[in-house]
């Protein structure tokens, strides 16, 4: 008898434990680290935008969310605060970029506007521009 | 030579009149909600508005999936519980400045301002008047506000399980650096 008691006691400290655990596990849940996860879509700033401008529903679907590798080139950088950057890439609208906003961008005097860059970032969708967010920089190795 | 003054002169005037509209889509609005269980703060770098200096009309427009929490879960709940951002994507506010004749956009300085308008979240509209500040420098304005919304008023549903956590009150914190748009 009391060794039947030992095991379901086992087991309802364990599920205790395991669930408590888990409840730890999601209430500290990361952002995804976008330089180490693998993007859904490899596309260029140009081609991006204009999926965006050509029809912004199918473009919605398409890409909000997602993790988007981005090449393009730079057309500004902008220190949004001390720990937030901006960078705006180059497309086939002048009126109409994609902007990607960096939480901890270290050193942002190697960002000069003409320069070319591969960035991913999740697509939060598009207001006047394409908006990508959480982004990292891809370093491509040659 | 005459002629080609008067049409100089003219062309000045219109172009003066072209470049009354200043821009952003980098501009800054934070919220930030306390209480004693839990502070919380969402940040979105992505904001988008035009003022129109003659007019003293204001936009401003903001994806709601911009904002940028420090821990992922409560992204997640902002995104998917609170604001049904999927069905909701985007935020907007238009008013006007209705102090805009004690404001001279020509001459550096720092100036109060009253702006009335319509904010919409998700699929409510409410009026809502705010004051703030615009400091004028080298050609360039820099807009600031900070002002309560009720996430109430725009039938957000906070569950009473979660009702110590959230403030009744919200602190909206505005930023705005705006560039004028060239005169075509």
């Amino acid at each position: 008898m009391k060794y039947y008691v030992k095991i379901a006691l086992f087991f309802v400290v364990f599920i205790a434990i395991g669930s408590i655990l888990a409840a730890l596990i999601l209430f500290n849940k990361k952002h995804p680290d976008t330089a180490k996860v693998k993007p859904d879509f490899v596309l260029t700033a140009t081609v991006l935008q204009k999926d965006f401008e050509n029809n912004e529903t199918a473009a919605s679907s398409k890409y909000i969310n997602k993790i988007l590798e981005v090449t393009g080139t730079i057309v500004s950088v902008t220190a949004a605060d001390s720990t937030n950057t901006n960078i705006s890439l180059k497309t086939g609208n002048e009126m109409s970029s994609v902007i990607c906003t960096f939480h901890k961008l270290a050193d942002t005097s190697r960002f000069i506007p003409g320069n070319e860059i591969s960035l991913r970032g999740e697509c939060s969708g598009f207001l006047m521009d394409v908006l990508l967010n959480n982004c990292s920089i891809i370093i491509k190795k040659e | 030579m005459k002629r080609f003054s008067v049409l100089f002169f003219l062309l000045f005037v219109v172009t003066a009149i072209n470049a009354q509209k200043y821009m952003t889509k980098n501009g800054y609005i934070g919220f930030f909600s306390h209480t004693a269980m839990e502070d919380i703060k969402g940040d979105n770098n992505q904001v988008a508005s035009v003022l129109d200096i003659t007019t003293g009309e204001l936009v401003f427009q903001v994806l709601i999936k911009s904002f940028h929490f420090d821990r992922a879960l409560m992204e997640e709940h902002f995104n998917e519980n609170y604001m049904e951002s999927d069905k909701f994507p985007k935020s907007s506010f238009k008013g006007k400045i209705t102090n805009l004749s004690s404001i001279d956009f020509s001459k550096s300085g720092i100036y109060d301002v009253s702006v009335d308008g319509d904010l919409t979240i998700r699929d409510a509209t409410n009026k809502i008047t705010t004051k703030g500040q615009i400091e004028v420098k080298n050609g360039e304005l820099t807009a600031t506000s900070k002002f309560n919304i009720s996430p109430e008023d725009y039938k957000i549903s906070i569950p009473s399980v979660v009702k110590d956590k959230i403030n009744k009150n919200l602190e909206v914190t505005v930023t705005m650096k705006y560039a004028p748009v060239a005169g075509k």
